[in-house]
């Protein structure tokens, strides 16, 4: 079906290939899972299915290609689209008509398929997705996962064989991500079509998929196997296969269903570790260095010791909320939200999409004005103290990146941050700042060349210039890989242990149980559930952890809480 | 809530027509008061419908300020006319001399036919779903249909956009103090707005956006540039006839519409070639069919007036002419057709039925 031999790509003004020597074989009806650490071509590899490489891009281009007995090649994007369906990562920037049903069939009109053949098309489409009450709706007015089913229905209409999608669910929260990956299961089974996706968050898709493609680096030899196989292999793998690998568990679990019996086993040695009080493990080592780090559980927050840089602020709540309420153009973003968070406590916020999380957080910072209610950082009444002072205390990582970064070099962006808050200039320490990122290598590239990893580090970078005492992060994981998401962990857990608050909106569930003292779950503009991470994470079925769900515990929730129970060391990243 | 009850775009295009042509054509304050009058009641019909129809408020202040701004300029500027109402010392540059009723009453009738413009604009706006007018156009236009359709969609994004932006440099400790201190902002929402123009154009690229034109040949290439290009030559000439010699109007006129007639051929002929199909079906009922012919006979009564009793329409209160309006009947009951579509909408079913729409 689709056969790709010794293809050399290299996007224009680039001196490396972005694909070099690359061959691959996949069979009809499989669904495949491409994974690989960033930069190691897998949206290339992608892209090169429907022609949109080298067609879209330009660039260098040499070796065989087959798709469906195509050359994407010689038959270009517009060519292909009748045979490859492509998604792509943002739900947004893929729309080109404003309603749904109009969007179904635009590609159908562009191909000038009979009006009749369009409309069963598009029942088709729209039932195979589950979304034919959505027909008539605007695409701005639907949530994530919807505009993604939307953007699946879209290019099923046009009925391709073969259906590519480039982490379709990195921008949804958990249920929306669940919600699409489910149906293109379905569609896999019942209709045979071919679907290749790639996606960073393993746990998510890992159960869903017949094989695995994985791209260790580039010009290495692509490894296509069956997940097990693949997953043995991999460096950096969901919790419950690393806990699997630890344990020496065969066959390796992929799915919490199959992890159970092997969960089981343990159960009785872990029941003999709590009554032999091992559990509930206390605070007991920092990471020293944010590279090396490891992000561990922390310890509940009733258990946390004071740091000796906690006394930087003053005592009492960093953050105190009272009552706000907020809505936009009648809109009611928050409804009478009361939060507080302490000096060193690392809290995340989680929630659907437009639950009012970013919401809570632009209010904190100052950037809305709560239109009733009281919030204040650090004693200042953010509603009226001058915002030079609450932007000093408080630093609000935005979610994109890039509405941030502007300047040519990321020294000079840091230097920016000290010219808006009148600190004075300060090469040496800004550059051990940027050590401390892992960004020293990069210090006079332009931040726009950067990978998306890197960016996120040199927006933080950004802000932490400033020295915040408060640190406001918006979905800071969009897009970053395991290696990635494990470094920002434990440099975002070195400064809790600095004594500095942390506030992270976010949707992943095992970033916040490695992380979070605290979860807090917000859901229309309200407060939820707000309570001890082990609590809340225990309690809930989509934002549960792997561990946790294995094992039904509040004392588990991440891989090392089971082994420090069970005396082992902490596995090595 | 969309707007599937109402009519088919087409009617609602003879409707602007007809609106629009008394109210860039006359002065005459009460045939105006009319328009204003009837476009009222449509868009009262609309309202109903569309509850979340506000820019007709909007429009309507915009229309009062523009009004509002431009009075004190005409009445102070124009000294003519006979009805003094007072008078300014003649030393004062401009503004010095007589300032006259009928200074006042042009000014007024100049901002009636503005707001009635506007209002005009807004009522076809609310009832014609602009995306749906877009994919409407004729072949030939299609792709810049849509492109422009992306244009427009693209001003909330940047809006979006820059809203973050702004906000994410704020909390930087960034201030626009002065020109030089917008880069920040204005370099981001550059990069930004071309990264996503980008990501668009990959979508509509993968999904065969612009895939299936016939490749027309040389000549009938050639045969699409001449008949474009006589076609222009004529409306032209055309125009220019019937404004220097107003005594060949006859011969003018035909030479407009041979023009136009020749630029409509060589568009279809264009559109033919492309192949696209249509998904949408508005129904064309008889009550379309009865609002679009109310619209093209009151547009094309209106221009018969224009031709045959240019004097019915004439308005101009410094003398010669009298300052107070003229009113004639048939006039008066063109303009009332305009009422048409708010009197015969389909009162508002109480529950929408998807099952109407297709």
């Amino acid at each position: 079906m689709i056969d790709l031999r010794h293809v050399t790509y290299t996007y224009p003004d680039q001196a490396q290939p972005a694909l070099a020597d690359f061959s691959v074989s996949l069979a009809q009806g499989e669904f495949v899972l491409v994974v690989g650490p960033s930069g190691s071509g897998k949206s290339t590899f992608l892209r090169s299915l429907n022609g949109l490489a080298p067609h879209f891009y330009g660039g260098k281009w040499s070796g065989h290609i087959d798709v469906g007995g195509r050359n994407p090649v010689e038959r270009a994007p517009r060519g292909m689209a009748d045979l490859v369906g492509f998604v792509f990562q943002d739900p947004e920037a893929q729309f080109v008509v404003d309603t749904v049903e109009d969007e179904l069939a635009f590609a159908m009109e562009n191909f000038a398929v009979p009006p009749a053949t369009m409309r069963k098309r598009i029942e088709e489409a729209l039932d195979q997705m589950g979304i034919a009450h959505l027909r008539q709706r605007r695409i701005g007015a639907l949530s994530g996962g919807e505009k993604q089913r939307v953007a699946v229905a879209a290019v099923l209409a046009l009925q391709p064989q073969i259906l590519v999608l480039d982490e379709p669910t990195s921008q949804l929260d958990p249920q929306a991500a669940e919600e699409v990956l489910v149906a293109l299961r379905q569609l896999n089974e019942d209709q045979g079509l071919t679907v290749i996706i790639s996606e960073h968050r393993l746990e998510r898709v890992a159960q869903y998929v017949d094989r695995v493609l994985y791209l260790p680096a580039l010009g290495a030899a692509p490894i296509l196997d069956d997940p097990r196989a693949v997953m043995g292999q991999l460096p950096l793998v969901p919790p419950l296969v690393e806990l699997g690998r630890a344990l020496g568990w065969q066959p390796l679990p992929l799915t919490i269903k199959e992890g159970r019996p092997f969960a089981r086993r343990i159960s009785g040695q872990l029941a003999a570790a709590v009554a032999g009080g091992q559990s509930r493990p206390e605070r007991s080592e920092l990471p020293q260095s944010a590279a090396e780090g490891h992000p561990e559980r922390m310890g509940d927050p009733q258990g946390r010791t004071q740091s000796k840089d906690a006394k930087l602020i003053p005592q009492g709540s960093a953050i105190s909320v009272r009552d706000a309420h907020f809505a936009y153009h009648g809109h009611r973003a928050l409804r009478g939200v009361t939060f507080d968070a302490r000096p060193g406590e690392f809290v995340a916020l989680m929630g659907r999409n437009g639950s009012g999380k970013s919401t809570l957080l632009k209010c904190i910072v100052g950037l809305l004005k709560q239109d009733e209610g009281r919030i204040t950082v650090g004693g200042l009444d953010v509603r009226t103290a001058p915002s030079d002072d609450v932007i000093r205390l408080v630093g609000y990582v935005p979610q994109h990146p890039g509405s941030l970064l502007f300047r040519d070099s990321l020294l000079a962006e840091l230097a920016f941050t000290r010219k808006g808050h009148g600190m004075p200039q300060d090469e040496p320490a800004d550059l051990a700042l940027l050590e401390r990122l892992g960004l020293a290598s990069v210090a006079r590239r332009d931040p726009r060349d950067l990978s998306g990893g890197e960016q996120q580090r040199a927006a933080l970078a950004a802000i932490l210039v400033a020295q915040p005492q408060i640190i406001l992060l918006d979905e800071p994981t969009r897009g970053l890989d395991y290696v990635q998401k494990r470094n920002l962990a434990a440099l975002l857990l070195s400064f809790k242990a600095e004594g500095r608050t942390v506030v992270m909106a976010t949707h992943d569930v095992e970033l916040a149980a490695a992380c979070a003292d605290r979860v807090v779950l917000m859901g229309e503009g309200q407060i939820v559930v707000d309570g001890p991470a082990r609590d809340v994470m225990s309690d809930s079925q989509v934002f549960a952890s792997q561990i946790n769900k294995l094992f039904r515990d509040p004392n588990y929730l991440v891989v090392d809480d089971v082994l420090r129970a069970l005396g082992r060391e902490p596995a090595a990243p | 809530m969309t707007n599937e009850d109402t009519f088919h775009p087409l009617a609602w295009t003879a409707w602007l027509a007809a609106a629009a042509l008394p109210a860039l054509s006359t002065r005459n304050p009460l045939y105006l008061s009319l328009v204003l009058i009837a476009v009222r009641i449509t868009y009262t019909a609309l309202g109903r419908r569309n509850p979340t129809a506000r820019s007709w408020s909007a429009f309507v202040r915009l229309g009062a300020l523009m009004w509002l701004l431009s009075i004190p300029f005409v009445v102070l500027m124009s000294h003519g006319g006979s009805i003094v109402l007072f008078r300014l010392p003649r030393s004062w540059p401009i503004i010095g001399g007589p300032v006259t009723l009928e200074a006042l009453l042009y000014s007024f009738t100049g901002g009636l036919a503005v707001i009635g413009l506007l209002l005009i604009f807004a009522t076809f706006n609310i009832a014609v779903d602009q995306g749906r007018l877009l994919r409407m156009t004729p072949g030939f236009l299609y792709q810049a249909g849509v492109v422009t359709g992306i244009a427009v969609a693209f001003v909330p994004q940047m809006v979006a956009t820059w809203q973050s932006i702004r906000e994410a440099q704020q909390v930087r400790g960034h201030k626009v103090r002065g020109i030089r201190d917008l880069l920040p902002l204005l370099l981001p929402l550059l990069v930004t707005g071309l990264e996503r123009a980008m990501n668009l154009a990959e979508s509509m690229e993968a999904r065969g956006f612009g895939g299936q034109i016939l490749v027309a040949t040389p000549r009938q290439r050639l045969a699409h540039q001449l008949a474009l290009l006589g076609g222009l030559a004529l409306v032209g000439l055309g125009l220019a006839v019937n404004g220097f010699w107003p005594d060949l109007r006859l011969i003018g006129s035909l030479q407009l519409a041979g023009g136009i007639l020749l630029m409509l051929w060589s568009f279809w002929d264009v559109g033919r070639r492309s192949r696209r199909t249509r998904y949408h079906r508005w129904p064309w009922n008889r009550i379309d069919r009865l609002v679009a012919a109310i619209g093209i006979f009151g547009a094309v009564a209106w221009l018969a007036i224009m031709f045959a009793r240019p004097e019915w329409l004439h308005y101009y209160p410094y003398p010669p002419y009298s300052p107070w309006p003229s009113f004639n009947i048939v006039v008066g009951l063109v303009l009332l057709l305009l009422a048409a579509p708010g009197l015969l909408m389909r009162p508002l079913e109480t529950e929408s039925d998807p099952a109407v729409a297709v």
